[in-house]
């Protein structure tokens, strides 16, 4: 399919949508966190960009970060120094968890980035805490406005609202196709075709998404059948750990990622006023784990199990991710003792070293459902 | 070289710590609230209260130094914990999954939960899973980060503001659970002797700018233990009265608390709980640790006329809740106020807020006092990567270095 093949190329911080928007002298802004509204970048005509890793050993981050700290967020710091992310005119942290908030100290430091912001992402939901994301939105506001000189009315960000809200719905629709059996997308693509919104203007994304729901219609090479699987993490920036699963038959059909269903699932509210309404959906979306409480989301994983009639849940910590990792014991308990579902819990490092004994331990544990099934 | 003790710490543990569990087990037993709390949580509220607090956190470096932490960390990689989660977390609930011949007891078990997210994520989800465990509720303050590592007065409103209401939510949702009401007279005073607790905590660390120095490192992570747990009672501002009058005679006679004091060192993180030791071996290279950044960052002037909006201003400027820029500033004050010419920088396994920045923290120090920094990896309480022969190594191959770079014995003469 054309489309998907496109849609590859644009998982990177120098895809064509970003050179060209570099190239109209427009400015781009890189993100760390799915709690950073976008709209209110996009709406000032700035592109917000997620930053990503990379598989590279990162050599030049560890000169400056030691071994026991998240190797995505080493490796996104490593990507900076290597000057991947030289064509961003700056970028936003997020006060999610206490990896980013320190290495956010390094980048100011080490990286030549222009410019640097940080959001004060609360961590519970109560009304406080609303009111203060309120105000910490509206201070982003100002100084997107300041900083690179452009406005970000009422009206942009209500078109703006409308047409992620349609991006959201159209990354629904191909999540839906995972349904059936067999399912339409392959759990790899349905990642990559995620990633690649966070890297592409909403607009071309949208109509490459409209393409690509046609397309599938009439594709050939639909994925085999496979144990079906529900894949819970943290952040997965490449798909070769899902490709990984897929090789040893196993069949990805729904996940509980912040690059995968945490980053769109939930709609901004097109009837409200576009700021309160901003704040309300990143406030109450399907939670991270640095958010308290971890309830919301494991009932968000259960009910994804449900919904995708998934026969076994993979959980992936990232090594030295503390959020996910005193998660997981937890919500694999839940997925056993309440939905019955067998679990298979995984560490794994953000380069993949190690695969050959994470391949051993899936396919055993694929093995052992097909067994079951 | 034993007589140079201090006498008021002779038998710390078996007089202040050991007693303060046996009473919350008891109370626990007569219906008393007790709650669990970690640190940089407002805990003159609980002590207001009469609510007794139990510190986990406490707990865990206990098992350390009775050498059980290790297993009770097995106890909860078994349950599926991660082996690089903070060591302080798998540690206590290592103890309530496994729980034969605990220290003191076993960990009083909690009717509430306290925490802030002021100084890491691991309190919140760690106390998460505990809550969960004892199906008791718990208590957050979800603090924003004070990413301009503003000073109290600095602070914007409405970061001082978030914090208050909370504050206010939280306990009118403690009384409603417990029951109590918070008194405000009876928090004025829990404030009043807390500020008192600080005065005296910072005099103490006075006393130890003096060269020789009167208090090393051993005695400061025992002696911090009222500042940091109890720091609104009596007890804790009698304790440090004692504590001040014994060093202000050192310091007049001129007594060290080691021999000959040849290496003055400032010692950041956590101790390494289960070999306490390691501080008498320093002693035998010549060298003391004069500052650790441990004891300058739980002391803070709190105003009993504004009980709420001081308690934020002090939590919110604390440097676990800072930048590392104020973590660097801190060591690089500590470095001249206390003469030192060395920093020992140990990292802690489980720990990203004080591993993340070590290398920018030992750069900036050079390039701000040239006094270079090392450090050691090394965990607070897991021992099981510790390699005793290649610390060590380290360590005195770099004091070599400091020899070579500094003369102490000019620096002193030339001080005093």
């Amino acid at each position: 399919m054309e489309s998907l093949k496109l849609i590859r190329t644009l998982i990177s911080a120098n895809n064509k949508f970003i050179s060209e928007w570099k190239r109209l002298k427009r400015p781009v802004l890189g993100y760390t966190c799915s709690y950073t509204p976008e709209e209110i970048i996009s709406a000032g005509e700035i592109l917000p960009i997620r930053i990503l890793g990379s598989l590279e050993p990162p050599k030049l981050a560890d000169v400056h970060v030691s071994t026991n700290v998240c190797s995505f967020a080493k490796s996104c710091f490593n990507n900076a120094l290597k000057g991947e992310y030289s064509s961003l005119d700056g970028y936003v942290f997020s006060h999610s968890c206490d990896n980013q908030k320190k290495i956010y100290d390094l980048w100011r430091r080490y990286t030549t980035i222009p410019k640097a912001y940080f959001i004060n992402t609360p961590h519970s939901t109560n009304e406080n805490s609303r009111r203060f994301f309120r105000d910490e939105l509206e201070k982003f506001r100002e100084w997107l406005m300041k900083s690179f000189k452009v406005e970000i009315s009422e009206e942009n960000l209500r078109s703006t609202i409308r047409t992620f809200n349609e991006n959201r719905r159209l990354l629904r629709q191909v999540y839906d196709l995972r349904k059936g059996n067999p399912p339409l997308v392959l759990g790899s693509e349905a990642l990559e075709i995620v990633l690649s919104s966070m890297m592409t203007p909403k607009e071309e994304h949208n109509k490459l998404l409209q393409v690509l729901l046609e397309e599938i219609d009439t594709r050939e090479d639909v994925p085999k059948e496979g144990v079906r699987l529900l894949v819970s993490g943290s952040i997965m920036d490449n798909s070769e750990l899902l490709r990984l699963i897929e090789s040893v038959g196993g069949s990805v059909v729904a996940d509980d990622l912040c690059t995968g269903s945490r980053y769109f699932w939930d709609l901004v509210n097109e009837e409200e006023e576009p700021m309160t309404a901003i704040t309300e959906r990143y406030l109450h979306k399907i939670p991270s784990s640095f958010m308290y409480s971890s309830e919301e989301r494991f009932r968000h994983t259960r009910e994804m199990a449900k919904l995708f009639d998934v026969e076994g849940v993979l959980i992936f910590s990232l090594k030295f991710c503390d959020v996910h990792s005193f998660d997981a014991p937890l919500l694999a308990e839940e997925l056993r003792e309440e939905d019955g579902l067998p679990v298979l819990c995984l560490e794994w490092d953000h380069s993949l070293s190690g695969t050959a004994q994470l391949r051993t331990r899936i396919e055993a544990f694929i093995e052992m459902l097909e067994e079951q099934i | 070289m034993s007589e140079r003790r201090l006498a008021t710490l002779k038998g710390f543990y078996q007089n202040y710590v050991k007693p303060s569990y046996e009473m919350a087990h008891k109370a626990r037993e007569e219906g008393k609230l007790v709650a669990w709390v970690a640190s940089t949580f407002p805990v003159e509220i609980l002590h207001a209260m009469d609510i007794i607090p139990v510190w986990p956190e406490n707990y865990a470096s206990l098992c350390a130094t009775r050498k059980v932490s290790v297993p009770l960390c097995e106890s909860a990689e078994r349950k599926g914990f991660s082996k690089d989660l903070c060591s302080y977390a798998r540690c206590v609930l290592g103890s309530l999954f496994d729980g034969e011949n605990l220290p003191e007891g076993g960990i009083p078990k909690p009717d509430i939960l306290v925490a802030s997210t002021c100084a890491c994520d691991t309190h919140m989800k760690w106390f998460q899973v505990a809550s969960r465990i004892f199906k008791k509720p718990l208590f957050l303050l979800d603090v924003p980060y004070n990413v301009d590592s503003a000073s109290p007065e600095q602070l914007e409103d409405r970061y001082v503001q978030h914090y208050v209401c909370q504050l206010e939510d939280l306990v009118s949702r403690l009384e409603k659970y417990s029951k109590m009401k918070l008194v405000d007279s009876k928090l004025r005073k829990t404030l009043t002797l807390s500020n008192k607790t600080s005065e005296l905590w910072l005099k103490v660390q006075e006393y130890r700018k003096s060269v020789p120095t009167p208090m090393g490192a051993r005695e400061a992570f025992s002696a911090v233990y009222f500042m940091l747990c109890v720091p609104g009672t009596e007890q804790a501002v009698g304790f440090y009265e004692e504590l001040c009058a014994e060093l202000e005679q050192r310091v007049k006679q001129g007594v060290g608390i080691i021999e000959d004091e040849k290496y003055r060192l400032v010692w950041d993180n956590l101790p390494l709980w289960f070999d306490l030791q390691f501080f008498q071996y320093l002693e035998t290279l010549k060298a003391v640790v004069v500052a650790e950044t441990f004891s300058h960052v739980w002391a803070g002037g709190l105003n009993p006329s504004k009980p709420y909006e001081s308690l934020a201003r002090k939590h919110l400027s604390n440097m676990a809740n800072c930048t590392i820029e104020r973590r660097i500033e801190l060591i690089a004050a500590l470095v001249k106020d206390f003469r030192a010419n060395g920093v020992i920088l140990p990292t802690n396994w489980g720990c990203r807020m004080m591993t993340i920045g070590e290398t920018m923290v030992k750069e900036k120090i050079q390039e701000m006092t040239d006094v270079s920094s090392l450090i050691l990896d090394v965990d607070s309480t897991d021992w099981r990567n510790y390699d005793e022969f290649k610390v060590k190594t380290k360590l005195e191959t770099y004091l070599r270095t400091l020899n070579s770079l500094f003369k102490i014995g000019e620096t002193r003469r030339s001080a005093l």
